[in-house]
């Protein structure tokens, strides 16, 4: 009852004309800047610092501000996903699955829909959560060590089969070139080089977000050089289907939505987890239940719902550890702290005593910023499937030169920018070789963490490899691992044909 | 309220500014390069100090800021070497990162006499803690343990190995008297937030990190600093935290945040900056933020933090080869 | 063919990758695993894929012809022409130049072109700078 009434007292702190104003220029700005590719989340959030700043916003309004951009970019991401094949950041990775199948089928209206709502339940569950479990979710991802979190990200790798495309040999290739990558850098626990041909460029290793634009955008613009006149790749000629989802779809996609809520907000909880693993995690979790000829990878509403709603919940289970510990769970998080601290407030486990005002008015805004977006984006689908009309010869330019600028800014390197381009010529060697490119990213993005949470729970024990099962939270999560690599082969075997029947009729 | 307070600080201050000889050099179109994306620390110092510069018209204009990462900091430092080497507008953001690296030949074939230091604009002292229900209470036993059994204490920082995190603890086991201090056991994390859960957590024993990430946890009593790495006790609220050195060892770990620019900028531009980067620091506004930011009083400018940097590489330098991570 | 390529480049690049895993320069502080064991498991699954690829290879794919690839090419070498030429350049002049190359080789037409390459630049320029407020490449012309 404590929570409502304080719940109350943000709303009354966050629902002023200004604030309003504010959320609506965020969330708006948020949406375009998580479309775009290469700039994501943490970035978008770190370029409108300033912004508040020169505005001269006291700690409510720019905190309005930056965390409507913060949900605005989580629901932005999905667009480009589905549209063009091109996550516009990482957590938006595993929308493009089965969201690009539905655009390809003439259902680019309704996969926009359903990820909007999908995004929607998630982080409005999300920021309930928040409101009523933070303390008790604290207490949780406490518990997480090295040795956790290394089952962790073991247990996201064991369900890679899930996302596998025809070839599993060829996934295997996909995941080891992404681990490879991911150990480029200065070796975090001994401090030495390691594949860097002593290249200062290469020290802090590869920014996945270059991996990210250059396999998937730049590799794109390639394919359409390639297939440039003919028919059947052009999307000027896609079908733009109906902009709403109908009644049947969400019905279909709401169990979908509530399990990927919770999966996507206890991995946003976890520091050192994050978005990404949510929203993967949630896909390979729903590919799973569903079993084998469900049709995920082809154009699944269930693919769609899966990964929104958990990245979405992701972005709110990441604030948790923010507020409660002032310590971020993701990377935009860590810039939030970052802005909250330049507005001379503290967060950490005093902040809801000391700032109030200031966290329930957050937490007051996320509310709001989720209904705006929800109103904002349905309408909004009928426009951007309209991307969809803009002919090729000017969309793709336009596309590349976005990627091109996405990365410079950010990085102001143009040894970035030859990276992307090598990314790009690699992903389009590989996407005509049949080699999937989701795994190259998720092995870049988990398998750095699950070699580093190795290494430091081996340094904690001094060898001792017992640690890794030395809790029973490691060793539920290992036989959650284990039952997760099985289950598909077991399941494959035997609950197929009553699978197919059903998909049948 | 405070907007209105920190304008009449400004405008006074620029009626003092405007009596203070005039400089040979005049500032034109000044850039800050931030050697790392948005949003980070070198971000900040660049951000918030080129704020404070055109607040104060010491700038015509506004402070155009660059982030240029890459290298923990090397792709910006070559660049400035190799391409901007007689720029007069331009400064870089620096901290003890810069010089931990370069000490450690992480920026190759780059040394420290290749820029000019500017000046430094603050501090954050180094701390080392423990997990509140620890039978440890002071850094004299917490090191005696280690010197006992080194595996028995494993020492959790936002650092890689070698980095600075790292050090401080090194530094502090060297004072201790512990001779082999590569068997002290660290372990790193991404960033000091993440070290201390692991600490609240009860996976490690210890913290080694900054004041500013620790502080709020002394305060909600779930962590117990022993000892602040700051050659005599801070002001204000931090003064209850005892140093290092009342406790016998002679260890100070100052992160300092600060700037270098061109190595061929012209003395009267490189004094222009050193006097703008001095008046920053006095003004009442960045008093405020350093406040707000955890910082701690460094003021040190042109030849005396030109001394600075070169002892604390030189120290770093000293413990990198014992430790190995150096030929 | 294109398959076993692939296999046969997995294997050598696993090899290189162990080649350079010996080269890995351990200091005298290291932790019970090292450096050195995950980028032998690594590419260890590499090789393993490699040359299961290589044994049994997909159909293969339909290439583009060698006027395509020249394309691709070109179109490859503008590309990182744009990335070395951003900083002297400027940013509106080089992106429209990019964008301009782009939107003609993807059929527009010779006035078209870089009509198109201008408007996609300046758009940029005004989302990215303007509104954004990220400093972009600033070339002789400030801009």
């Amino acid at each position: 009852m404590d929570a409502l009434a304080s719940l109350a007292h943000g709303f009354a702190v966050a629902l002023t004309l200004q604030n309003l104003g504010l959320a609506f220029v965020g969330c708006f700005l948020g949406t375009i800047i998580g479309a775009l590719p290469g700039l994501g989340p943490s970035n978008g959030v770190a370029i409108l610092i300033p912004l508040a700043f020169t505005l001269g916003l006291p700690a409510t309004p720019a905190i309005i501000l930056l965390t409507s951009v913060y949900y605005g970019a989580m629901y932005g991401g999905r667009i480009s996903s589905i549209l063009l094949n091109i996550p516009g950041d990482e957590p938006a990775l595993m929308t493009t699955l089965d969201g690009h199948p539905m655009a390809r089928k003439g259902q680019a209206g309704e996969a926009l829909a359903l990820s909007g709502i999908a995004s929607f339940v998630g982080s409005l569950l999300a920021t309930c959560g928040l409101v009523f479990l933070a303390p008790l979710l604290v207490r949780v991802a406490l518990l997480f060590g090295p040795a956790e979190y290394f089952a962790l990200f073991t247990l996201a790798f064991a369900t890679l089969g899930g996302v596998a495309s025809r070839n599993q040999a060829k996934s295997l290739i996909a995941a080891a070139l992404g681990l490879g990558i991911a150990l480029i850098g200065v070796d975090h626990q001994t401090g030495v080089p390691r594949f860097t041909f002593g290249n200062v460029h290469l020290y802090d290793g590869i920014n996945f977000l270059v991996a990210i634009v250059g396999l998937f955008a730049i590799s794109e613009v390639l394919l359409f050089l390639e297939h440039r006149g003919e028919g059947e790749h052009a999307p000027g000629k896609v079908a733009l289907g109906r902009v709403t989802v109908p009644l049947a779809m969400l019905k279909r996609t709401w169990a979908t939505m509530l399990r990927a809520t919770g999966v996507g907000f206890l991995a946003g909880v976890l520091p050192g987890a994050g978005a990404s693993l949510g929203s993967f995690i949630a896909y390979t979790l729903e590919k799973g239940l569903a079993g084998k000829g469900a049709g995920f990878g082809a154009g699944e509403p269930r693919g769609v719902a899966a990964p929104e709603a958990g990245n979405n919940a992701a972005a709110g289970g990441a604030l948790v550890p923010m507020l409660a510990l002032g310590v971020p769970g993701s990377g935009t998080t860590a810039v939030l702290l970052a802005m909250l601290l330049a507005l001379n407030i503290t967060p950490g486990p005093l902040l809801f005593q000391r700032n109030p005002d200031v966290v329930w008015g957050l937490i007051a805004a996320l509310f709001i910023a989720n209904v705006m977006l929800l109103l904002m984006n349905l309408p909004l689908v009928g426009l951007f499937v309209r991307v969809l009309r803009i002919p090729t010869r000017y969309l793709m330019p336009g596309v590349a030169m976005i990627s091109f600028v996405g990365i410079y800014g950010i990085s102001g390197s143009t040894f970035d920018l030859l990276e992307m381009i090598v990314f790009g010529v690699a992903g389009y060697l590989l996407r005509k070789l049949d080699v999937p490119l989701v795994p190259i990213i998720l092995g870049i993005l988990l398998g750095d963490q699950m070699e580093k949470n190795l290494r430091r729970a081996l340094t904690i024990s001094d060898g001792d490899w017992s640690i890794l099962w030395g809790s029973w939270l490691a060793i539920a999560i290992w036989t959650l691992a284990i039952v997760g690599f099985l289950a598909p082969l077991v399941i494959g075997r035997f609950v197929r044909p009553k699978v197919k029947d059903t998909v049948a009729q | 309220m405070n907007k209105l307070a920190a304008a009449c600080a400004a405008s006074l201050l620029t009626a003092l500014c405007a009596s203070a000889p005039a400089v040979a050099f005049e500032p034109a179109a000044t850039e800050c390069i931030a050697p790392a994306n948005p949003g980070g620390g070198w971000d900040f110092t660049c951000r918030q100090v080129g704020k404070t510069l055109y607040d104060l018209k010491i700038v015509p204009s506004p402070v155009q800021v660059t982030n240029l990462s890459g290298g923990g900091g090397g792709v910006a430092y070559s660049e400035v070497v190799a391409k901007r080497d007689s720029d007069n507008d331009l400064i870089v953001a620096a901290s003890s990162a810069t010089s931990t690296r370069l000490a450690q030949g992480a920026y190759p074939g780059m040394t420290m006499g290749q820029v000019r230091w500017i000046g430094s604009i603050g501090a954050d002292y180094g701390v080392i803690a423990v997990a509140k229900d620890s039978p440890i209470k002071t850094l004299k036993e917490l090191l005696d343990k280690v010197k006992a059994d080194p595996s028995s204490v494993a020492f959790a920082g936002g650092s890689a190995v070698g980095g600075w995190d790292h050090l401080k603890v090194l530094i502090a086991a060297k004072a201790d008297g512990i001779d082999d201090i590569r068997k002290v056991k660290y372990v790193a994390f991404e960033g000091g937030g993440e070290a201390v859960t692991q600490l609240l957590g009860g996976h490690v024993q210890a913290f080694t990190g900054d004041l500013s990430e620790a502080k709020e946890f002394s305060d909600s009593g779930d962590i117990r600093i022993l000892a602040v790495l700051a050659p005599k006790r801070l002001p204000g609220d931090f003064a209850r935290f005892p140093t290092a050195k009342e406790q016998g060892l002679d260890v100070v770990g100052a992160n300092w945040r600060g700037f270098y620019a061109p190595g061929k900028m012209s003395d009267d531009a490189y004094a222009f900056w050193v006097e703008a980067v001095k008046k920053v620091y006095a003004s009442d506004e960045w008093k405020g933020i350093m406040k707000s930011s955890g910082l701690m009083p460094l003021d040190l400018d042109g030849a005396a933090f030109t001394a600075f940097v070169k002892d604390q590489i030189d120290k770093t330098t000293a413990i990198s080869k014992e430790i190995g991570l150096i030929k | 063919m294109s398959d076993r390529v692939l296999g046969g480049f997995c294997l050598a690049l696993a090899a290189f990758f162990l080649w350079r895993t010996t080269k890995i320069e351990t200091s005298f502080i290291t932790d019970p695993l090292g450096p050195k064991a995950f980028p032998v498991i690594i590419a260890g699954v590499l090789g393993l894929a490699g040359l299961y690829v290589l044994a049994r290879p997909d159909a293969r794919p339909d290439w583009p012809g060698a006027g395509r690839l020249v394309e691709i090419a070109l179109a490859v070498g503008v590309m990182v022409a744009y990335a070395l030429l951003l900083p002297s350049l400027g940013f509106v002049a080089a992106t429209a130049l990019g964008a301009g190359y782009l939107c003609w080789r993807l059929g527009a037409g010779p006035l078209e072109a870089p009509l198109a390459g201008l408007v996609i630049s300046l758009g940029i320029y005004a989302i990215f700078h303007l509104v954004l407020g990220l400093s972009l490449a600033r070339g002789p012309w400030g801009f």
